[in-house]
């Protein structure tokens, strides 16, 4: 008998709950044809079950509204019914109000027939709904355009695809059942719900959109997320939100997709498989309105709850940073050493390596704030300032492929002084948009003479400086994404009076308002009012200058796109790679790896006046910034939680100077000064080979993966056989030639070396490995001890140490 | 032209001569062997083949009109025929544009796939990913390009690289997708090795390739001995994927440098002239003529993009309008030069008897408007074009599938971008149940299970 209860135990969903609950706890149910499904997820020791397939279901009032057992509810009359599930003896339950049960129902076109459409396809980009529809027949990209698509489907083709005589005559049904032949095969059953909407949508007299109609304000999903066991299954609701407060359950016409088909995959009504470890956003699409859920399967390996405790925390960063790592399981990586630390805020802040003298200070200090020290010593350095300088050139594609030589200039000392000033970056950015006059004296109006056509101004201000994409707005509503073609061109009207003239001297232009011109709307065929993206419409008759309105718009607080985006881009900047990733993919449909820490920055950086150097130190001070790159046992599939410190090549630029750094030796660049560093360069057109095998950025696009940092076979030639580094090591005014005049021993090269390449002192292993292989010859000559530490000095440059960020 | 310095031996001060660094036995004989490199090892045992089959692939950046060129209306009204006029070729029956005089003697050799289509957005860059992987990019998942999975089965043939894309990625073609022509989700240690140079240049040479004077072979050895024992005593970099492919970059380039075979494979100052000029003096008829210089030094996939952007170049997408192409390019340049590199390829690799084992595989990533827009081009439109196969067993001299009467939809035997990577894959010898290590180790179908492919073989 106790065995046979043991057994019976064990049969039972793992562990008993800690609590059974209701997903959505509460719903209304409005009219006869509504329909809602509810979940019966279960909390158990620190994970979530969904239990909905084999709970039991009931209602306390079947009468008023009933409960199939997959837990999908029916209104039957108006009143309030409780409905509760039961599974391992454990229970909870939703409340439920009925209304209008009895009273005559319509289906709408713009919120049941459209719908139908979209979930069935009909209206995708591969069949009727693209550009150039499908034998004849086109609608909008998934719907976007209700009142195009009943003119459509009722006034083309005669009365064919909608027959208000025989209903089921209507092309309309004949063509997805098959019933006729149809190109895209068949998309519903006649027993289907989808068949019977449309079929009864004709037979009450295919009633047009109206303006009255409830339109869609938002979406909720749960669970909005979840932390599953391996392989788990999970259902997911989907509601809309409606402008007339009704909320329904939208589920069955949801389009969904993973993020991450490796660690979750999902079919077409929501139900998702956990595939693999980690987290994966499962993204909804609804009527142009998208959302996502975040279902994760922690490591299996159990991680020590002390790592989590006694972890040093320095900020709220790190309070963010180890509520997930606690979630999925990672313990992090130990702190960096000393040397680590300082050659990466020095690399990772302004793009130079620590000098072996400034090494040796640091590392002997005993000063236990010694670190916090360093960091805040960054901000007032001129190489700070020209890395910076250089990350916005990228930004704002400064170069000199459009802009002769002066106004090139003019625009990167306007974002050098910038940098230099610490200028909050709401008053960078005010202060391109709301500027007017000669582009010579103010150097930030060349981004109008760099982006001439409204259209490229409309794409590139919003993915620089919002992180957000629009250009597939342009033709049609985005299908993954929430911007419409509407508000696409009320966003690039904004931009239809930026007027450009020449100025008094070649590449000077003379930027100013005028008084006239709009963009037409490609469909519509006229102007639309100018509205900044979600912001508020101006008059298309007010003579202001429209820039002026976008600008107070973009740098509000308010406006969370435009935080957020330098936020994740400086976060990037230091950690290999965004909060969310791409660094500049903002999409609602892209979810940040953690979101927390990223709304908590974002708020932190405005309530800090938009202060690009506060950013800086809070994440730099931070513990998780501080962690080593190597990895534990539980982190090292981690590329996405900064558990561990990621390696990163140094970028083209920065690996240049390293190597003259190190080597003594400056590298000459056409036109500029003497030892001028690829970091100080405003310029991409400037002719290197090397920094055009190691991926310096066009800056022809707005697009962060213009920059490379991907190892390459030309690279590896490069630095065999090209002259950049070789002829840094032969130089007779250069490191090699120098120790050689003050007759260094091999002991003391080494440590030099190591210091200034590494910034740390050389290992014992390492001592007896590289100097066992410097004394096991002695140079006959200077020319060979001149040969043999140029040799040495390339194995310790094309070393991974070196070529790395660690 | 490699600077094969062997005519010029210089005296070093360690007594070694420059040609020496030719000939020295300690860097030769490294292989390209990545995939023993890193244990990671073919998936699933492909048959032994008898002889192995290589494959040429030809992207026409910017995707020609299928009614200006292999797939001819004259009967349709002038605004749906268009400008050309077919003519007859060696094959009774078909008819290609007046534009291939040259292909036009040819078409014994291939076969010409008349009812290609794509459902995707029409947007270069879908159909980039599409031709050439057999799928759209979607969540979250970058597919292989089909050169890149054969290098991950069948690793590299002796010192040259198994896949080599010249003579440059494709850029920007506005959609700002990725464009299929990397390793994806088999990690970039199958990322083909990209020329990135332009075989026309006078000076062309791959960059880089060999020593410079001043350093002899016994210092380039020694180098490179000491950089792997500094690298040796540090841990840090083992989990990290771009440590371990700079390590495999540095790998490759020395099996490179150490290769006179590889060396003389990238040299096509060893062409006679009238060869050369056979395929075209201009950056596509080189990169075609480099093409067989590499399946004739065992390269197994050659990828060449035609075009690398479709913006302010002359190419095949034909708008009618700045900043692309007008229509009268495929009279006046672009085809010309497709029509001479083409028929060289072919007439060369079967001269010397390479076309049997050679699949040469050419097509744009979609076709055009039926209609000629205001602006005289026609736009995107990848209901329906038409792409060539020849060589690799490909029967020839046929015509697969057929469009309707304005081009504008497959008729007979609609082939979709998933067949014809299916079709490549069982031309290579590569089963189609094969399944590929996706992330996290999760099997993905080499194609998707049930995808036909298209019956073009004799």
């Amino acid at each position: 008998m106790r065995n046979f209860l043991l057994a019976l135990a064990l049969a039972l969903p793992l562990f008993a709950a800690d609590s059974l609950k209701i997903l959505p706890p509460a719903a209304t149910l409005s009219g006869p044809e509504a329909r809602h499904q509810f979940l019966a997820e279960a909390s158990v020791s620190g994970h979530e079950e969904d239990w909905t397939r084999h709970a039991k279901w009931s209602s306390s009032s079947p009468a008023v509204a009933a409960v199939d057992q997959t837990g999908e509810v029916r209104p039957l009359t108006d009143g309030v019914a409780k409905i509760t599930a039961e599974a391992n003896g454990q229970t909870g339950s939703a409340e439920i109000t009925v209304k209008a049960a009895a009273e005559p129902f319509q289906w709408n076109f713009r919120n049941h027939v459209i719908p139908v459409l979209t979930k069935a396809g009909c209206n995708q980009g591969a069949c009727h709904g693209a550009l150039a529809g499908k034998n004849g027949f086109k609608l909008t990209l998934r719907g976007y355009d209700p009142e195009v698509d009943y003119d459509t489907l009722t006034r083309q083709s005669v009365g064919r695809r909608v027959s208000l005589l025989q209903p089921s005559h209507s092309l309309m049904l004949l063509k997805p059942t098959m019933a006729v032949p149809h190109g895209g095969g068949k998309r519903f059953d006649p027993n289907s719900l989808e068949y019977r909407v449309i079929s009864e949508w004709i037979a009450a007299g295919a009633p047009a959109p109206a303006d009255s109609d409830s339109t869609v304000t938002g979406l909720e999903v749960y669970p909005a997320s979840a932390t599953l066991k391996p392989s788990a299954e999970q259902q997911l609701v989907v509601r809309a939100r409606y402008s007339t407060g009704e909320v329904k359950d939208v589920t069955r016409w949801v389009k969904f997709s993973s993020s991450d088909e490796g660690v979750a995959s999902v079919d077409d009504m929501g139900h998702v498989k956990m595939n693999g470890f980690g987290e994966a956003a499962i993204t909804l699409y609804y009527s142009s309105r998208v959302l996502y859920s975040r279902l994760s399967v922690p490591n299996a390996a159990p991680v020590d709850p002390a790592v989590y405790t006694t972890f040093q925390r320095n900020n709220y960063v790190d309070d963010l940073v180890v509520a997930k790592w606690r979630k999925l399981g990672f313990a992090p990586s130990s702190p960096a050493s000393d040397s680590t630390f300082l050659r990466r805020v020095y690399l990772d802040s302004m793009g130079v390596l620590p000098t072996a003298e400034e090494v040796e200070t640091f590392l002997s200090s005993k000063d236990p704030a010694k670190r916090t020290k360093a960091i805040e010593s960054l901000f007032s350095r001129e190489e700070f300032v020209d890395y910076w300088a250089y990350k916005y050139s990228d930004l704002l594609l400064v170069s000199s492929k459009k802009l002769r030589s002066n106004a090139m200039w003019a625009f990167y000392n306007w974002i050098r002084d910038s940098v230099k000033q610490n200028k909050p970056w709401d008053q960078f950015a005010r202060e391109i948009f709301t500027g007017s006059g000669d582009t010579l004296q103010n150097g930030a109006l060349n981004y109008f003479v760099l982006h001439k056509d409204p259209i490229d101004l409309t794409e590139n201000v919003t993915l620089a400086f919002m992180g957000q994409r629009l250009t597939c707005a342009r033709c049609h509503n985005h299908p993954l994404e929430k911007w419409t073609q509407k508000q696409y061109y009320q966003m690039a009207n904004m931009f239809s009076r930026v007027g450009l003239k020449n100025g008094s001297e070649p590449g000077d232009t003379v930027v100013f308002a005028k008084a006239s011109g709009d963009i037409n709307h490609p469909r519509l065929l006229k102007p639309l009012a100018p509205t900044p993206l979600d912001g508020t419409s101006m008059s298309l008759d007010s003579t202001e200058d429209r820039r002026l309105p976008f600008a107070a718009w973009l740098t509000s607080p308010k406006n969370d796109m435009f935080a957020r985006a330098i936020v994740n881009r400086i976060w990037g900047n230091f950690f290999g790679r965004g909060i969310v990733d791409a660094v500049d993919d903002l999409r609602a449909t892209n979810p940040a790896s953690n979101e927390e820490l990223l709304a908590a920055l974002t708020k932190d950086f405005v309530a800090h006046g938009f202060d690009t150097q506060y950013l800086m130190r809070v994440i730099m001070n931070s513990s998780t910034y501080q962690l080593s790159s190597e990895a534990n046992a539980t982190n090292q599939n981690d590329n996405r939680y900064f558990s561990k410190y990621i390696v990163k090549r140094l970028p083209a630029e920065v690996l240049l100077d390293a190597m003259s750094q190190v080597t003594g030796v400056p590298t000459a660049f056409a036109n500029y000064p003497k030892g001028f560093r690829a970091m100080q360069l405003p310029d991409v057109q400037v002719k290197s080979d090397f920094l055009a095998a190691f991926g310096r950025p066009p800056r022809v696009l707005c697009d962060a993966a213009e920059r490379s940092v991907e190892p390459s076979i030309a690279q590896a030639l490069h630095v065999i056989n090209g002259d950049t580094l070789n002829k840094k090591l032969s130089a007779p005014e250069g490191f090699t030639a120098l120790a050689l005049k003050l007759g260094l021993s091999n002991a003391r090269l080494l440590e030099t070396l190591y210091l200034s390449a590494y910034s740390r002192y050389p290992s014992d292993a390492e001592k007896s490995a590289v100097l066992g292989a410097l004394n096991a010859v002695t140079p006959s000559t200077n020319t060979t001890r001149q040969k043999q530490v140029e040799d040495m000095m390339w194995a310790l440059l094309t070393s991974k140490e070196f070529m790395f960020n660690y | 032209m490699i600077r094969l310095d062997a005519d010029k031996p210089a005296e070093f001060c360690d007594g070694l001569r420059r040609r020496d660094f030719l000939h020295a036995g300690s860097l030769a004989g490294l292989g390209f062997g990545l995939t023993d490199l890193f244990g990671l090892r073919a998936l699933g045992a492909a048959p032994a083949e008898k002889k192995d089959k290589n494959c040429i692939f030809l992207f026409l950046v910017g995707g020609p009109s299928q009614l200006d060129t292999w797939d001819m209306k004259p009967n349709a009204p002038i605004e749906i025929r268009g400008p050309y006029n077919p003519i007859k070729t060696n094959v009774p029956g078909i008819e290609i544009s007046e534009n291939f005089p040259r292909m036009a003697r040819h078409a014994d050799k291939y076969t010409l796939i008349r009812g290609m289509n794509h459902t995707a957005a029409a947007v270069h860059d879908t159909g980039h990913q599409m031709m050439q992987t057999g799928r759209l990019f979607t969540g979250g998942v970058e597919f292989p390009h089909i050169g890149c999975v054969l290098s991950k089965l069948k690793g590299p043939k002796g010192d040259v690289p198994a896949h080599v894309l010249m003579p440059h990625p494709i850029g920007n073609t506005g959609g700002n997708m990725p464009h299929g022509q990397n390793a994806g989700f088999l990690g970039k240690t199958f990322d083909p090795f990209v020329l990135n140079a332009d075989p026309s240049d006078p000076n062309f040479r791959v960059p880089d390739m060999l020593p410079p004077d001043y350093l002899s072979a016994l210092r380039v050895d020694r180098r490179k001995n000491w950089r792997e024992m500094v690298d040796r005593t540090v841990s840090k970099f083992e989990t990290s994927q771009d440590a371990r492919l700079m390590d495999s970059t540095f790998h490759q380039a020395y099996t490179l440098m150490s290769s006179q075979k590889a060396r003389d494979a990238f040299d096509l100052s060893k062409e006679p002239q009238k060869v050369r000029e056979k395929y075209g003096l201009n950056r596509f008829g080189q990169s075609c003529l480099l093409a067989r210089r590499m399946i004739e030094a065992g390269v197994r996939f050659v990828t060449v993009n035609m075009f690398e952007t479709v913006f302010d170049e002359i190419t095949w997408d034909i708008h009618g309008s700045k900043p692309f192409s007008p229509i009268s390019c495929y009279r006046d340049l672009v085809g010309p030069m497709y029509d001479m590199a083409y028929s060289a390829l072919l007439e060369d690799l079967s001269s010397r008897g390479l076309l049997a084992d050679t699949l040469i595989v050419s097509t744009g990533e979609f076709g055009r408007t039926p209609k000629v827009n205001p602006a005289g081009g026609r736009d995107h439109w990848p209901q329906c074009w038409t792409m060539m196969m020849a060589g690799g067993g490909v029967k020839g001299g046929e015509v697969y599938g057929s469009s309707d009467e304005i081009g504008a939809a497959p008729r007979d035997n609609p082939s979709n971008p998933a067949q014809v990577a299916a079709t490549i894959y069982q031309a290579l010898g590569i089963p189609l149940e094969l399944e590929l290590p996706g992330s996290q180790g999760r099997p993905i179908p080499l194609v998707e299970r049930g995808t036909e492919p298209l019956k073009i073989f004799s």
